[in-house]
């Protein structure tokens, strides 16, 4: 069995508490697109591990902080 | 809509193109009489031919578009140093993952089209159709495939992946 899992973020809550840093700013910081961080933070696109590192380190905080999960059900 | 979109969508459109000027010249003297369905080295070369035309105009109508879509953000930013509008042109045409793994599935979608084409193509072999068939649906299979990977594309750049 296995268990739907979302990925979810605080992004929009980070950039916020950062200054509001734009979308842009922060796909500077992390090396990709705007529209790749606009993805991510819509929850549309689950970035790589290292995706996910650069933009945890771009806030300055862990990578928990940032990216979280939430079970959804079942799945055989 | 974003840069990747707008690329994608302007690839599609030279494809459109490329493909309906291909029947409108194969089909177009195949009907006037001045080419016969047997002639396959006259279907290959109109092929290869209209292959050479795709490739030379897909380069040149990119080349318009970057120049294009350069001159859309000069304008939108016309109060900003050309400094910030290199920087601004630049950022907007990064290449990332979600990049490379949208392509990578939107052309496994394109092959799957493809690969339909190629057994279409054969089919029409085994049902006694003439050869200018088999190849003509295996050029418009790779053309479809093709242009269903640029849709895939943006689906998936809307839709998330």
């Amino acid at each position: 069995m296995k268990k739907n899992i979302e990925i979810t973020n605080t992004i929009r809550t980070l950039r916020f508490f950062a200054n509001e840093m734009t979308q842009q700013q922060l796909a500077e910081k992390t090396g990709v697109s705007r529209q790749t961080i606009i993805a991510v933070e819509a929850g549309k696109y689950s970035p790589s591990l290292e995706l996910a590192f650069r933009i945890a380190d771009a806030f300055g905080v862990q990578i928990g902080e940032v990216f979280g999960y939430e079970t959804k059900g079942e799945n055989k | 809509m974003s840069y990747q979109e707008k690329k994608i969508l302007t690839n599609m459109l030279s494809g459109i193109v490329v493909l309906v000027a291909y029947y409108i010249y194969a089909f177009g003297r195949y009907r006037n009489g001045l080419a016969e369905a047997n002639d396959l080295k006259f279907w290959a070369g109109a092929m290869l031919l209209f292959i050479g035309i795709g490739v030379v105009a897909s380069i040149i109508i990119m080349i318009i578009f970057h120049i294009l879509y350069a001159i859309a953000i000069a304008v939108k930013q016309r109060n900003y140093d050309d400094k910030e509008i290199n920087h601004t042109i630049e950022a907007s045409m990064v290449e990332d993952e979600m990049d490379t793994l949208i392509g990578l599935k939107s052309s496994r979608i394109g092959f799957i089209f493809a690969g339909i084409g190629f057994v279409a193509a054969l089919v029409s072999l085994m049902l006694g159709q003439p050869p200018f068939v088999m190849l003509n649906l295996l050029f418009f299979s790779f053309s479809i495939g093709s242009l269903a990977e640029g849709g895939f594309s943006i689906y998936y750049y809307r839709k998330g992946l």
